[in-house]
């Protein structure tokens, strides 16, 4: 088996999957065990809910899928890469296909809202001349207008800076949108508002990974989902 | 990745941190101006030394009663001798009469001396590789030896006195630049972490979003290299202009004593070591942070 290419290992079958969890398990220091025995598959284009209370180990899942941490057995292969045995080099490569949503945004508060979209092009390289052009269209996508350029972050509304925060994560046009929590620091309507922009970048062709404790909210929405308990996929 | 962008990013998280980036790199500019003044000492304490080396002769008392006849052979075998380029010999009557000449105006006083409390010499110039005390000492014990010399004198305490302070000084400055170099490294990673510290928003979103380790952590590995290069160039600069005022103001009054002082400041070589020291320090402080930092 190649390093960092999908893992010929007979429970794997990589083929039509952009996440495939096989035999997972995962503790921390002091032998604080987040996931053990987890196995699932998502599909190219789909839209999954990962639900659980709190300490269920929906963000270490996330944290997996990315390589923010690796896992302790079993394998994870993220579009055709076998993330458990991606090297370190490569990491930023798995990244770009990935984009991140966070609940408390983790914008930078200091930097316009174009600074800190053009920041991440910046980052991965992309041509200086096309960046404006690329921070205009990505804003359109998420349904903000130019005024907010200039603006800093702590100047605009929670559901504006979760528009912005998902702009920064589709600006590599990534494979898969992972959101943690995206909605826990909004009111109703905006919960609703960033859920059907959510959705909208589903249906360019996105694969969308949801993880919430909003029970609620996954009940609006007709997707499967993957319910954690205690870091075991509740039956 | 553009190397303008990264120069740019080094450039403004040192603005954005910039009182505590001033105090690093006003620490740094003081330790190297330490170690720059000491480089500067034993630099022209060298000098000095190379001077008072260059009139170095040795002198070769004879003993009372060696007949005239003995002179030319002695001469001929002192030039053998390897060390030796010039040989002069002073008789008795040389003696006196040069010491009359030096006590002129003591006329009155030296009547009555006579020609017998002289004693014979040869003044022996030395070769010019010959002119280190260890080699002086050596030849000067060799000489002793001869059977017609009754004292042999160099100035040898003196020059090897100098020599030992100049030997403590150089090597002094080596252990001085170590430690100094060691707080450098510390101050630098001290800032640094402080920096990384305001920075972790920045620095989590950049790794989640792909960025390289390469853009990530340059303009951490540049803020540390240029603290390094501003703070020695700094220190340079102070030390040249104290060189300049202490030229002009102080070393007048001091060729009094020392005779005409020849004053030189650091040779751009030993500019351009302190300079790359301090960025190799700086980049080093630079390294720590960011390998204590451990997850970026």
């Amino acid at each position: 088996m190649h390093e960092g290419t999908a893992s010929s290992h007979p429970g794997l079958n990589a083929g039509g999957s952009m996440i495939q969890f096989f035999r997972v398990y995962k503790t921390y220091p002091g032998n604080i065990r987040a996931l053990a025995n987890i196995s699932f598959k998502i599909e190219q284009g789909e839209f999954v809910f990962v639900t659980g209370p709190s300490g269920a180990g929906k963000t270490t899942l996330l944290k997996l899928i990315i390589r923010a941490e690796r896992p302790d057995q079993g394998e994870i292969v993220v579009n055709k890469r076998n993330v458990a045995r991606l090297r370190h080099s490569q990491i930023p490569a798995l990244r770009r296909e990935i984009g991140f949503v966070f609940q408390d945004f983790k914008l930078l508060n200091h930097k316009s809202v174009y600074d800190n979209i053009a920041l991440v092009l910046r980052a991965v390289g992309h041509n200086k001349r096309e960046i404006p052009k690329r921070v205009r269209q990505v804003l359109r996508v998420v349904g903000l207008e130019d005024w907010v350029l200039k603006q800093l972050p702590l100047k605009l509304s929670g559901g504006e800076q979760q528009r912005v925060a998902i702009a920064r994560a589709l600006l590599n046009t990534p494979a898969i949108i992972l959101a943690d929590e995206p909605t826990g620091n909004l009111d109703p309507d905006l919960t609703m508002e960033i859920m059907d922009l959510l959705e909208k970048v589903n249906a360019l062709g996105t694969t969308v990974v949801v993880a919430t404790h909003n029970t609620g909210l996954v009940a609006q929405y007709n997707k499967r989902t993957i319910p954690l308990y205690r870091g075991r996929v509740a039956a | 990745m553009g190397a303008l962008f990264i120069l740019r990013r080094g450039f403004g998280i040192m603005k954005e941190n910039g009182p505590a980036h001033l105090l690093s790199i006003g620490t740094i500019a003081v330790a190297f101006f330490l170690f720059a003044s000491f480089l500067l000492l034993p630099l022209n304490f060298a000098s000095v030394l190379e001077a008072w080396e260059k009139k170095v002769q040795i002198i070769l008392y004879l003993k009372d009663g060696i007949g005239e006849e003995r002179i030319p052979p002695l001469t001929k075998e002192l030039r053998m001798i390897a060390g030796i380029s010039e040989v002069r010999y002073i008789s008795q009557r040389a003696a006196k009469e040069s010491f009359e000449r030096d006590l002129a105006g003591y006329g009155g006083v030296l009547k009555g001396l006579k020609e017998g409390i002289f004693p014979a010499s040869f003044e022996i110039t030395v070769q010019e590789r010959f002119r280190t005390p260890e080699r002086i000492r050596t030849l000067a014990a060799r000489l002793d030896t001869i059977k017609e010399v009754e004292e042999v004198q160099y100035g040898g305490v003196w020059l090897e006195r100098l020599s030992l302070i100049l030997y403590t000084l150089r090597w002094g400055v080596w252990v001085l630049g170590g430690v100094l170099v060691a707080i450098i490294v510390s101050v630098t990673a001290n800032t640094v972490r402080l920096t990384l510290y305001n920075k972790r928003g920045e620095i989590e979103i950049l790794k989640l979003v792909g960025a390289t380790d390469a853009f990530v952590k340059l303009p951490f590995y540049l803020e540390g290299g240029l603290q390094g290069l501003v703070g020695a160039g700094g220190s340079i600069l102070l030390l040249l202009i104290l060189f300049h005022l202490f030229s002009c103001k102080v070393a007048p009054y001091l060729s009094f004593y020392f005779g005409q002082l020849r004053l030189s400041f650091l040779p751009p070589h030993m500019i351009a070591w302190i300079l790359g020291i301090g960025v190799a320090a700086g980049l080093l402080g630079g390294l720590f942070s960011l390998r204590k930092a451990g997850g970026i």
